[in-house]
């Protein structure tokens, strides 16, 4: 039976969460098509594919010295083995770091399509339809493929992570893995400062809106520190050199969850999400009615953050 | 040395969208502007060219209007350009626009580096750059936050961006391509003098045919659009109506009464 096969991501031997969310995808999506959900595990040894083994009925392991850290040219080399050695129909990948730097690749590979980022599917009279933000999610596009294999890769939280629970198999594919053209020196961490915003049971955090420096210390570190909470601000803040980079939320920044998160002139693009939708209590203040941020807020004021901001700092008195 | 960028034009995100019978966006209602990540990307590419010298070539795909970003590009410094001029391009899926593309650069007989932006802000989707680096046979790598050229001129130390504050740091051998990812730089602004030069720099408009882009259009492309509409939120904020003070007195309100968080 045409397989739906899941490409398992690590780092440091850790199975990404991603991973186990796309092993509830595969089943999805497999069981709509009349297709198997399976697993491909690329590692140095067949310990991850035994672990993978445990979450999906059937998994394919490339097993490499090469294969012990992420690389583009071996992960592409890796799928075409499997799609070659395996009658597979989709490939899944997760839309992260790694995914991103070789799903393209690896879908010219195996001759496939590529829908990337996409967040859900359905079945439109046998064709599978694939949804996915645009326009900073503002708007959702559908696309199907056309070719016979397909490749899809999904944003992180798109699907719940399977439970593990299973003793699936663990078939070895052999592959001639080359030496990659880009080689790894080291993982260096970027973001080491002198605070820990993650810990804050407050936070205020200020986006592009908040226009310039003065301006975001006059109003977002200001209410924070009114608040007796910590200051952040969205990755454009940090770009633009208004803060300092260990204030980062987001995909690329910190992850936080406190009991109050207080975005301002931050539109709620899906990588920010991705650091602070565990929050308590959300509150969004923003111009723009449509902005994105409005869906995971528990309370939101549409207007202009110069006026609203000193008016709750007016109110706290 | 010759580094390619490429550059996209795309909505300002703060426009008003309005869908046009489920399939495009009223695009008289938009203003458009150089996806945000090729600012970056255009400002690299500078920076190398001052220290190693060479050129900076520019190539778009897109409408007439298209050429306005290019200028941008020139006016910032770049030397001159290729667009790709041809509704068979643009009509066609990130496949079609990645291979024509490549044929642009192909046209060039030989770069030392191409740069383009991490993803484009309109359709997010991250894969042009990885697929023309893969149709040219490059070595590439994505989301760069810093660029090092070795001192023989042939390899790169690059940083790649990983998530939760982390990089990789790669070693790459040229000619390669790069996407780059925001905060890698400062873009600079176009100066008076730079605006006045760009207007006179050479920017070539190409017909898929004249550089031999075959795979367009619909028939080209491996995947098919089927609709676009806004999303409906299972989750909606609770709005908080009146004005700013009426607003933020409620606000102050709930989070004390209602969500106890204060
Ligand atoms: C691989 C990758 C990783 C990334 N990692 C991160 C990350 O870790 N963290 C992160 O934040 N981003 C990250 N980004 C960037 C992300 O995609 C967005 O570009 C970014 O989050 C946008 O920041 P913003 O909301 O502040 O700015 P914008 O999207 O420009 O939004 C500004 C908002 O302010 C509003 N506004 C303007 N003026 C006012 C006013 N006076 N009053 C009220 N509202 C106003 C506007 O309506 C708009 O909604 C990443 C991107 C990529 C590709």
């Amino acid at each position: 039976m045409a397989r739906i096969l899941v490409v398992a991501e690590q780092r440091s031997g850790k199975l990404s969460d991603a991973t186990l969310e796309l092993c509830k995808a595969a089943k999805a999506i497999a069981s709509a098509m009349g297709a198997a959900p399976a697993a491909a595990v690329f590692y140095k040894d067949d310990s991850l594919a035994k672990e993978v083994a445990k979450y999906i009925p059937e998994v394919f392991s490339v097993v490499d010295a090469k294969l012990e850290a992420y690389n583009a040219d071996t992960y592409t080399e890796a799928v075409k083995a499997v799609v070659a050695a395996q009658d597979v129909k989709g490939v899944l990948i997760p839309h992260s770091y790694d995914g991103v730097d070789y799903a393209a690749k690896a879908a010219l590979a195996i001759g496939a399509g590529i829908v990337s980022n996409c967040n859900k599917f359905e079945m439109q009279g046998g064709t599978l339809v694939l949804n996915r933000n645009t326009y900073n999610g503002k708007i959702q596009e559908q696309r199907s493929i056309k070719t016979d294999k397909f490749v899809v890769t999904f944003e992180k939280g798109a699907f719940d992570k399977e439970a593990a629970g299973g003793a699936g198999s663990v078939t070895a594919v052999a592959a001639a893995i080359s030496a990659p053209r880009r080689t790894t020196k080291e993982i260096v961490a970027m973001m080491a400062g002198s605070v820990d915003i993650s810990q804050a049971k407050i936070i205020v955090a200020g986006g592009r809106g908040t226009k310039e420096k003065d301006k975001y210390n006059d109003i977002i570190v200001n209410l924070a520190k009114k608040l007796g909470g910590e200051y952040a601000a969205s990755r454009p803040v940090v770009d633009a050199g208004w803060t300092d980079a260990a204030r980062q939320v987001g995909q690329s920044g910190k992850t936080v969850a406190p009991v109050l998160y207080i975005a301002a002139g931050i539109s709620g693009a899906i990588q920010h999400v991705a650091g602070m939708k565990g929050s308590q209590c959300i509150v969004a203040i923003n111009k723009d009615p449509e902005a994105p941020v409005f869906n995971i807020a528990t309370y939101g004021i549409v207007g202009d953050l110069f006026e609203v901001i000193p008016a709750i700092m007016a109110e706290l008195g | 040395m010759k580094i390619v960028v490429l550059v996209k034009e795309v909505p300002d995100m703060e426009s008003k969208f309005k869908i046009v019978g489920d399939a495009k966006i009223d695009e008289s209602q938009i203003a458009f502007k150089m996806n945000a990540f090729d600012e970056y990307a255009v400002e690299a590419g500078l920076q190398l060219k001052e220290k190693f010298g060479g050129e900076v070539i520019i190539i778009s795909s897109g409408p007439e209007r298209v050429s306005k970003e290019i200028r941008q590009a020139f006016a910032m410094g770049a030397d001159w350009g290729i667009q790709v001029m041809d509704s068979q391009v643009d009509e066609g899926d990130n496949y079609v626009v990645s291979a024509a593309i490549k044929k642009a650069i192909d046209s060039l007989g030989g770069v030392d580096l191409v740069l383009s932006g991490v993803q484009a802000e309109d359709d997010q989707s991250a894969v042009t750059g990885v697929m023309i680096a893969d149709l040219m046979g490059l070595p590439h790598c994505t989301n760069v936050v810093k660029i090092e050229v070795g001192g023989d001129g042939k390899t790169m130390k690059v940083n790649r961006e990983l998530e939760g504050g982390f990089n990789e740091v790669a070693e790459i051998a040229m000619p390669a391509l790069l996407t780059i990812q925001s905060g890698i730089n400062q873009p600079r602004y176009p100066t008076l003098p730079g605006i006045m030069k760009a207007k006179k720099k050479r920017l070539d408009i190409k017909k898929a045919g004249e550089i031999g882009a075959a795979e367009l259009g619909e028939a080209g492309s491996k995947t098919k659009f089927v609709k676009m509409f806004f999303p409906v939120s299972e989750h909606k904020a609770e709005i908080l109506t009146g004005d700013a003070k009426t607003a933020a007195k409620t606000l102050v309100d709930k989070l004390k009464n209602e969500a106890k968080v204060l």
